[in-house]
């Protein structure tokens, strides 16, 4: 469980800093998988950043009783600087897997080759998102956050980090940020609605989307039926 | 009058038509009425704008004459003119005021002029002069319930009801404007008492079943319609209504194979569309819905209500759907991991030492990334600047340090824990803004990218410390200190003083990426007032107890006196550097901590 308790948070955005989070509350239960729901630029990544310790509320505490990924993102975790090859195992090394799997996991799920042992700063975008998705699938975490990034890749790569993803499913969770309800759908069991300032979550898909849709419309918050 | 329609006698007509010329009188009596007879034939051949206009013309040359005064009312309300209409049978019937249809006539033109008080007026004149019309009757009545007068309404319908037996068609509208008077029970018996005679009429049993359905009785309503459609089973209406009332009557298939049996005598209702998309909404039956719904709007592109209806539909079926979509493992198969403890202290000891070890790992790939030797360059750089420098003071002093019998160990015991302090210090400055990256995993906080920086800085300065001592010993140019102990505490102040500055430079980078600048320029200044190639001794006594308050040179003395048994000078002040370097080091970690929730931002 991931248990947020009166989480105040701004961040620094075009125009001033923006209320991402006013005296929230939620708790991310286990054994259920979130989608969160939020327009571009509604501050889906820094809710995850938060989620996963990488970055600490203003207000207010976060517990968590899981073991949680690093945010599977765009950008990505990685140094410009450093192979793929040495990232993996930085990463390895951070969360105390073995090493040599790891990388030889990542090494056949991401399909870079030669690209593999070259600066991370040489690759195109899809083959960031491949490695970092390949890093984040190698290490056994309970909770996985993730990042708008099922929509990066080919479409067969696409799939193969589903299956992936379904076979880890069995005993992770994952916590999920975009703003495509479908998406959310392919993955979620819940919904959550970031917006406003507001975190609502939602039992039902259909009531998220639902909330979702005319926060949408209306351009503001909505006030949530009885939950 | 079907003879003067004919073809022939039209054409002829049109032929005879007079131009209307300059001496033709306005007011002569045979023009007005040959034009009157002009736009009968006109209107007979559906001419009406011609037949109006010849009747304008006409109109004030009529006069009483009753034959023209009917053409002009027909002719006029024919054309939807209905207050000239009405002005024409008004005349005609103060002319005959016995004539009872005129008046039937006036108050028809006068409703659809929506003279209405005026209408119901003439209309029960009609109807009481002539009480055995029951259609007289029925349009009195009309009149009278669209006007809110039910009770004088039911009058009149009775009184059209009891002339009308027989005749079906009246029945119905008589029943309707009784529903419309809300005496539904009335309209019923009437019905009933007609449908019983044995006169069996599709419409008749319609009406039957809406004043039923009125009344509450929805089985009665059912038969009744049931029967109407053995006498008419293709009208729509008829299907549509028997899905409503099943639908009432919570029988949810029934209705729909009603409705369907609608759509299917009528492909082009709207409303039978819409019933069955209501239905099956209602039902749950979203797929169905949504298919009635899209087949409503392909026939009616511009319904924005049918439109607005499937859109809703469509998001609802889309947040619900089933199937290829979810690609959950059941909860059943799910295997529940159990919560984590809190981790111990240890646990957190061990998971820091291994993210400071995966950084400094890091760090030595990085750093001489581009170089063959790789990280074997930290080691040859100060190693070439020892030397180097040792070599050019020998030559320039003419081979006699300042203490001591080796001129090697001198500028070493100099160099290295000024080294050892600006490395550590200056190399810390990037600790943050060069990992950045790194700083998104969970587990690597800003604490541990400086610390690790840091300690990689130490190491290498104490192994550089160390591999030179061995080469001037190897050499034959050093001889080992005379106490280990006062050399290492010297370089343990030293690192921490270092690190207390590196935690600060550190911080203020991320703020001000200038100030790594700034502080290298201060090294410089260290450079050249910390006593490295000359002894504070050699100073004048004022500039030596300014220089004191230096910790590194306190530093460095501290350091030398290890190596130099003889050389214990009376300005070195061990627990003021000490306390110098724990409140640095404090200092140091204080402004991090402080910090630390603005260091992890990402860059």
């Amino acid at each position: 469980m991931i248990a947020l308790e009166h989480v105040t948070k701004a961040y620094p955005a075009a125009g001033g800093r923006k209320q991402l989070l006013a005296d929230a509350s939620a708790d991310f239960a286990s054994g259920h998988n979130f989608g969160i729901l939020g327009a571009n630029g509604s501050g889906k990544s820094t809710l995850l950043r938060l989620l996963a310790g990488s970055e600490m509320p203003d207000r207010g505490t976060i517990r968590r009783d899981v073991r949680v990924s690093f945010p599977l993102g765009f950008g990505g975790a990685f140094h410009a600087a450093l192979s793929g090859r040495e990232n993996v195992a930085f990463i390895a090394r951070v969360y105390g897997a073995a090493v040599r799997q790891t990388v030889r996991f990542v090494e056949a799920f991401a399909e870079l080759d030669d690209y593999f042992s070259m600066p991370v700063n040489t690759y195109s975008a899809g083959m960031r998102a491949r490695l970092a998705f390949a890093a984040c699938l190698a290490i056994d975490f309970d909770v996985y956050l993730i990042d708008e990034v099922t929509e990066v890749g080919d479409e067969r790569f696409r799939r193969k980090c589903a299956a992936a993803f379904r076979e880890r499913l069995r005993r992770s969770d994952i916590i999920l940020a975009t703003h495509n309800p479908h998406t959310v759908r392919q993955y979620c069991d819940r919904g959550v609605v970031l917006g406003g300032g507001r975190l609502q979550l939602f039992d039902e898909l259909a009531s998220a989307f639902a909330c979702y849709r005319r926060m949408l419309v209306a351009d503001g918050p909505c006030v949530s039926p009885s939950v | 009058m079907q003879d003067i329609s004919s073809l022939p006698f039209g054409e002829a007509a049109a032929s005879l038509a007079v131009p209307h010329g300059e001496g033709r009188a306005a007011q002569s009596g045979p023009a007005a009425a040959a034009d009157c007879r002009f736009a009968e034939a006109l209107l007979h051949r559906a001419q009406v704008e011609q037949a109006v206009d010849y009747c304008r013309r006409a109109w004030p040359a009529v006069g009483d004459d009753p034959d023209l005064l009917r053409i002009c009312g027909w002719v006029f309300s024919n054309a939807e003119c209905h207050d000239e209409a009405a002005a024409a049978y008004r005349r005609l019937i103060e002319r005959c005021p016995e004539w009872t249809a005129g008046h039937r006539h006036l108050s028809a033109a006068l409703a659809a002029a929506g003279r209405f008080e005026e209408a119901i007026e003439h209309a029960t004149v009609a109807s009481d002069r002539s009480a055995g019309d029951a259609e007289f009757a029925l349009h009195a009545a009309a009149l009278l319930a669209a006007g809110r007068r039910g009770e004088e309404a039911a009058r009149y319908i009775a009184r059209a009801a009891s002339h009308a037996v027989g005749d079906p068609r009246l029945l119905a509208d008589a029943a309707e404007l009784l529903m419309q008077c809300d005496r539904a029970e009335t309209a019923v018996e009437l019905l009933q008492a007609a449908a019983s005679d044995g006169g069996d009429d599709a419409r008749l049993l319609r009406v039957l079943s809406t004043a039923e359905m009125t009344c509450g009785r929805l089985q009665a309503a059912l038969a009744a319609v049931d029967r109407a459609l053995v006498l008419a089973p293709d009208a729509a209406e008829y299907h549509l209504h028997r899905g409503h009332l099943l639908w009432r009557l919570d029988d949810l298939a029934g209705a729909a194979q009603a409705f369907r049996l609608a759509a299917a005598c009528d492909p082009d209702d709207r409303n039978v569309r819409q019933a069955q998309m209501s239905l099956y909404c209602a039902g749950g039956l979203l797929r169905e819905a949504t298919a009635a719904g899209g087949d409503l709007l392909l026939r009616f592109p511009d319904d924005r209500d049918a439109a607005e209806a499937v859109l809703y539909l469509l998001n609802h079926r889309l947040d619900t759907i089933e199937g290829d979509y979810v690609v959950l493992v059941p909860e059943a198969e799910r295997g529940l991991r159990q919560p984590r403890a809190a981790p111990s202290l240890r646990q957190r000891l061990c998971a820091q030492r291994r993210v400071i070890r995966a950084l400094i790992i890091r760090e030595t790939r990085t750093r001489f990334a581009d170089y063959k030797l790789g990280y074997g360059w930290a080691l040859i750089e100060p190693i070439l600047h020892i030397a180097l420098l040792s070599v050019m003071f020998a030559v320039l002093m003419h081979g006699r340090p300042p203490i001591g019998r080796h001129f090697f160990i001198f500028y070493y015991t100099g160099l290295i824990p000024y080294l050892l302090f600006v490395h550590a210090s200056s190399g810390m400055c990037h600790a943050i803004t060069g990992n950045a990256p790194l700083l998104q995993l969970p587990p690597v906080t800003s604490f541990d990218a400086i610390a690790a920086r840091g300690l990689l800085e130490i190491m290498t300065d104490v192994v550089v410390a160390a591999v030179l001592l061995a080469a001037f010993l190897a050499l034959g140019l050093a001889r080992l200190p005379d106490d280990f102990w006062g050399p290492s505490m010297a370089l343990l102040a030293t690192a921490a003083l270092g690190c207390g500055f590196g935690f600060c430079n550190a911080v203020l980078t991320v703020f001000w990426r200038s100030w790594e600048k700034a502080y290298n320029q201060l090294t410089r200044i260290l450079y050249f007032i910390s006593g490295i190639f000359y002894v504070p001794a050699m100073m004048p006594d004022w500039a030596r107890h300014l220089l004191a308050w230096n910790p590194l040179m306190q530093a460095i003395d501290w350091f030398r006196a290890g190596f130099f048994m003889s050389y214990q000078p009376h300005w070195l002040d061990r627990p003021y550097l000490t306390i110098v370097a724990t409140l640095a080091l404090l200092g140091g970690l204080a402004l991090q901590r402080g910090c630390r929730h603005r260091l992890s931002v990402p860059l």
